[in-house]
């Protein structure tokens, strides 16, 4: 640690330049991973935040809402399955929406998803102005403040285009998106009155929903499977995945996220190695008097180790800077753990690149600081 | 017996089908308190012969012992920490950590095998207020000139006691003045400190100050008379 930071306060210039390297790599991995998760949030936001476990569907659904129906009395009887601690059940509907009285030819609407939910259920979001759901107020919803920005505000009413269905806007909340529409939560009954208006459109399922959403973390979704019939039982993971182009679209962004890591990973490496290459005579000296191949791995290293700190750590900064002036329609939101384990990563491979030195380092001959060999 | 001895030493380098003999059953004895000097051409086996008294290179055979160790039978890692302890270097010019204060290249050499002390500190200033570097203990060795740069590389080989100090071609680079000057100080505190000492030169000049001197041609050390 003592040669390290000796050596890094001596030559401050060639170290600001590669720890100029690392913080523009850091600030780019960083940036993208938040534009990454702003784009998957767009993707799937509801359900990746969503404090569940499981979410049940209708037999041979694929996990997929717009595919499975089933009856909302089946959330009292998995509430009685072992570990089910509580049930939401959520049914969802693409709609586009306009103020009402508006004229319906020339109106701007939105596309949004209706989710239905039980009003105080989990699944309701916390709301960052109005007030929640209320059972009495069947007609109320929560929507995403996406929409304020489309100029809606609270207590404005919405017509459901192609619809006679009306909706409040009792208050706003944020980060809730599926399939890339912002949603609005409404009651259970409202979502009916809207997708199953047609007659027996509802395939005859008494209170149909699409989904019975599960907490409870000793819960067993096999014996679930097998106790109620015609369900399947998803994880959270497979019931995000199933949202309609989720899965490529991440695998995207986490190819592109992967393969920025594998190439800064080999930049720093070969930085670090041609700086151990221009110090072997250095080596060399500190071996022939006495030095042990210890003490110089442990000096290299460390350096190492301090530089990725910093450059890291100013990286983040410049990522949260840079967030601060982008436009909010931009996608973007880098969440603290998704900052810490890009940030480990990132440390991993500096260090773990520095290894490549280490193994150079213990080949170094302390001969090379005799005068010359014979 | 305190000191180095060399037994019947021989290093032999294989080059492709070529054998190079570079030392050639060489045996020699150095005590405590003595400096003597070894010269000859380039390509004599000078550098062999420094290397392996050094504890950096392994004979081809016969015995090297530093104070009563030999050291032929020690790995890579016993072996530095016997240069640590042992012997001290004073290698040519610009051989310095470039980062580092004149103080602190003594110091390091106590970091290499563990802790810094007030004594090692306290010590390390005695050092080079010997050699008369008291001025320049918070300079890097860019602001020192070639002389002053060779005193910090004696004073730094004196930091760990050694039993054993060699000095290849201290005077490379040093005009005739600072070269006595050098060498000087080296037989000063060797024979103060009661070191056994080897000098490697090709600098007749400087011969004086040693107590005996060796001649080595084609790997065969002899003694000049």
């Amino acid at each position: 640690m003592f040669l390290a930071l000796k050596e890094l306060t001596y030559s401050k210039g060639r170290f600001i330049m590669i720890s100029l390297i690392i913080i523009l790599i850091s600030w780019l991995v960083f940036f993208l991973a938040g534009l990454g998760n702003g784009l998957s949030d767009l993707g799937a936001a509801t359900l990746k935040y969503a404090p569940i476990e499981y979410a049940v569907y209708e037999e041979n659904s694929d996990f997929s809402f717009s595919k499975s129906m089933l009856s909302e009395s089946l959330a009292d009887d998995l509430l009685k399955e072992k570990g089910v601690t509580a049930v939401a059940p959520i049914g969802t509907a693409s709609a586009s929406i306009r103020q009402k009285n508006s004229d319906e030819d020339t109106a701007s609407k939105i596309d949004v998803l209706i989710a239905g939910i039980r009003p105080g259920s989990f699944m309701e979001p916390i709301v960052t102005a109005g007030e929640s759901l209320q059972a009495s107020n069947p007609a109320g919803v929560i929507v995403d403040r996406s929409l304020e920005l489309e100029g809606f505000k609270l207590g404005d009413n919405l017509t459901i285009n192609g619809s006679t269905q009306e909706m409040e806007i009792i208050g706003f909340t944020e980060n809730q998106s599926l399939s890339h529409q912002p949603v609005v939560f409404s009651s259970l009954e409202k979502l009916r009155e809207y997708k199953y208006a047609a007659p027996s459109s509802d395939n005859g399922i008494k209170d149909v929903v699409n989904s019975i959403l599960i907490q409870g973390k000793e819960s067993e979704p096999k014996e679930i499977e097998k106790s109620i019939e015609g369900v399947q039982v998803g994880s959270k993971k497979e019931a995000i995945n199933a949202v309609p182009g989720y899965a490529a679209e991440n695998g995207t962004i986490t190819l592109m996220v992967g393969f920025l890591i594998i190439i800064s990973a080999i930049i720093i490496a070969v930085f670090f190695y041609i700086l151990t290459s221009q110090k072997t005579q250095q080596f060399g000296v500190m071996k022939a008097i006495g030095g042990s191949n210890w003490f110089i791995i442990k000096s290299v290293v460390s350096q190492v180790f301090i530089l990725s700190v910093i450059s890291i750590l100013i990286g983040i900064l410049l990522t949260y800077a840079t967030a601060a002036v982008l436009p909010d329609s931009m996608p973007f939101n880098l969440i603290p753990s998704l900052v810490i384990s890009y940030s480990l990563v990132l440390l991993a491979i500096s260090v773990i690149s520095s290894f490549f030195s280490v193994l150079k380092i213990a080949k170094i001959d302390p001969l090379t600081a005799l005068g010359g060999k014979e | 017996m305190a000191g180095l001895q060399l037994k019947n030493v021989s290093k032999v380098y294989q080059e492709g089908d070529f054998e190079t003999i570079a030392l050639n059953d060489v045996t020699l004895a150095v005590e405590p308190g003595e400096f003597i000097a070894i010269i000859g051409p380039s390509g004599s086996g000078k550098s062999t012969f420094l290397s392996v008294s050094g504890a950096l290179l392994q004979p081809s055979k016969g015995e090297v012992s530093i104070n009563d160790v030999a050291i032929s039978t020690l790995k890579e890692k016993e072996l530095s920490k016997v240069r640590l302890e042992q012997i001290g270097f004073i290698l040519q010019t610009s051989n310095l950590i470039p980062y580092l204060t004149v103080l602190d290249q003594l110091l390091i050499v106590k970091r290499m095998g563990g802790k810094v002390t007030a004594q090692a500190k306290e010590y390390a200033l005695r050092l080079l207020a010997d050699l008369g570097m008291t001025s320049k203990i918070k300079k890097y060795p860019n602001e020192l000139s070639g002389g002053e740069r060779q005193r910090v590389a004696i004073a730094r080989s004196f930091m760990n006691d050694p039993d054993l100090i060699l000095a290849d071609e201290p005077t490379a680079n040093l005009d005739t003045k600072r070269a006595n000057e050098v060498v000087q100080l080296i037989a000063q505190e060797v024979k103060s400190r009661g070191k056994a000492a080897i000098m490697v030169t090709h600098d007749e000049r400087m011969l004086k100050y040693c107590d005996c001197v060796y001649r080595i041609e084609d790997g065969v050390l002899s003694r000049e008379e």
